[in-house]
């Protein structure tokens, strides 16, 4: 039988099946540290609302999209485990898989899963720890949680605009993505050291707009005329962001997979 | 099987390592590969797999270009390096997670091996001493029925009985299509059992044949101090000299650290 040297779904659930034996245990713990947090993070935050007073549409959405962020950029920065150690490396560029297949399984284990099974972690355990609650706490009146409610509340003084979703997708897929990307550059403190890249990215544009805007003294131009910029109005603008938020995701993205498949060991 | 030509390879920063090698390997053999600690060996074999990529040069593995790392050329590619990583499961476990990679994995293979090496399915691999772990990877990569084996110093950290298993179990599990490189630079492990050997020096390699055609060229005999006059390499040994002669007599066995010593002393032989 001729072997796909591209592409091949048994060799990615083979991919799987392996994790899953190789990480079984750490699943388990992560998954049980992932609720006990989000458990006592909810309770937390609802004693500093006095119970009472807790929203559980609001409050507990805005929890939600707190630690769903913070969970998903400490967990994506974990990506590519095997490149933390020289003799890992070996091992996992030497598995018979190919850079697609290793790319894939990564990018839908550490962040598609993640997307769809941290929301319902957190809608799991946020009931629970409301029924909890609410039995020793009546004042908790508002205990049953609901994602539908929430996001209609967060929705509900204003429309999503077609671009203003986009970019509030790529902007989340952005904490996902640039953590990944680094994971597959840097081999010793993933974490740190991307932080330390976006940052010094963000500052050194920051730097820039600043010496275009002070030193050549552009900030009269818009004043001048107004058609100079193409962004002269908030719809242009997230058009703008939009386009370029995605471009970075992919760029992100490619970075990835061309580091995995130029790595050395 | 194995085609190198005029590759050059050299690490950031740092004097080239290779400049024109050139190796020629093909299956069926037990090869060798010798040299003084950073003479390039275990490079080479990352070369061989992948793991390191040319600055220039030809590089053919099964066909292949190493640096492309195709599945089709990883199916039948199995490296032991010096150092290895097992993660915290069972032998079992491994064998369920790594096996179903290797379309020609021999399951009884490894089951028969393990148990010469004396390891036992539920061992766990962390829980294993580093011999015992590299027992297991040997195993491993024998019952993977691989066509191109790399083994990297895969003495090293085994017990002497160990040793001796280990050539004994190489020796028996090999087929006529594959091929088996490997590195050390502890000789007197691999003798009796590599078939060709292939010696580095300063990224160049300065020795390359077949023990038949060693011992059709030269003998080894030990010898007293006035034997010494008429050898092409001699040592003291306890009781006389260890003696490389040229070959007018009966076949003797390859010394293969005399051998090491004289060709990096500059001797020939032919």
């Amino acid at each position: 039988m001729e072997t796909n040297n591209s592409f091949s779904i048994q060799r990615l659930m083979l991919l799987c099946k392996q994790s899953l034996i190789i990480y079984k245990k750490p699943i388990g713990i992560t998954l049980a540290g992932f609720s006990a947090i989000i458990f006592i993070a909810l309770i937390l935050a609802q004693s500093a609302a006095n119970f009472r007073n807790w929203d559980n549409n609001g409050d507990s959405t805005a929890t939600f999209i707190f630690l769903f962020l913070q969970f998903g950029f400490i967990y994506t920065c974990l990506s590519f485990p095997a490149f933390r150690s020289k003799e890992k490396s070996m091992v996992y560029l030497m598995l018979p898989a190919s850079v697609s297949e290793k790319f894939t399984f990564e990018l839908l284990t550490r962040i598609v899963l993640y997307i769809v099974l941290m929301p319902l972690l957190f809608w799991l355990v946020a009931n629970i720890e409301g029924i909890i609650v609410h039995s020793f706490i009546p004042e908790l009146a508002n205990y049953k949680f609901s994602f539908r409610d929430g996001f209609l509340a967060i929705v509900k003084n204003g429309k999503f605009e077609f671009w203003a979703l986009i970019l509030t997708i790529q902007g989340i897929l952005f904490v996902f993505i640039a953590p990944f990307t680094g994971a597959s550059h840097f081999s010793k403190s993933p974490l740190l050291k991307t932080v330390f890249t976006f940052l010094s990215i963000i500052a050194g544009y920051g730097f820039f707009v600043f010496l275009l805007v002070e030193g050549l003294g552009l900030e009269h131009i818009h004043s001048m005329n107004n058609r100079v910029l193409f962004m002269n109005n908030t719809d242009s603008a997230l058009v703008f962001l939009g386009i370029l938020s995605t471009l970075i995701n992919l760029s992100l993205l490619s970075i990835a997979f061309f580091k995995l498949k130029e790595k050395e060991a | 099987m194995i085609q190198i030509k005029d590759l050059h390879f050299g690490y950031p920063r740092q004097q080239a390592l290779f400049n024109g090698l050139s190796v020629h390997l093909e299956a069926g053999s037990i090869t060798g590969l010798l040299g003084k600690n950073g003479a390039g060996k275990t490079s080479l074999l990352k070369l061989l797999t992948g793991l390191l990529h040319p600055q220039s040069g030809d590089l053919s593995v099964l066909n292949h270009n190493p640096r492309k790392r195709e599945v089709t050329m990883l199916n039948d590619v199995f490296l032991v390096p010096e150092e290895f990583y097992f993660p915290p499961i069972s032998i079992n476990d491994y064998q369920k997670a790594y096996a179903p990679f290797y379309p020609s994995f021999d399951h009884a293979m490894l089951d028969r091996i393990n148990t010469e090496f004396e390891l036992r399915p539920d061992n766990n691999l962390q829980r294993l001493s580093h011999g015992q772990k590299k027992k297991f990877l040997i195993a491993f990569a024998l019952s993977t029925r691989c066509r191109l084996l790399v083994l990297d110093e895969p003495t090293n950290g085994l017990d002497i009985p160990s040793k001796s298993l280990f050539r004994k179990i190489l020796a028996g599990s090999l087929n006529e299509d594959q091929l088996v490189v490997i590195s050390t630079h502890q000789v007197k492990d691999v003798e009796n059992l590599i078939d060709k050997i292939i010696m580095l020096d300063k990224g160049k390699v300065i020795f390359q044949q077949t023990i038949a055609e060693i011992s059709q060229k030269v003998c080894f005999i030990t010898g007293t101090s006035n034997d010494v006059e008429g050898a092409i390499y001699s040592e003291a040994v306890p009781g006389g000299y260890r003696l490389m002669m040229p070959n007018g007599h009966a076949e003797t066995e390859v010394d293969i650290e005399l051998l090491f010593n004289a060709i990096t002393n500059g001797k020939k032989i032919g």
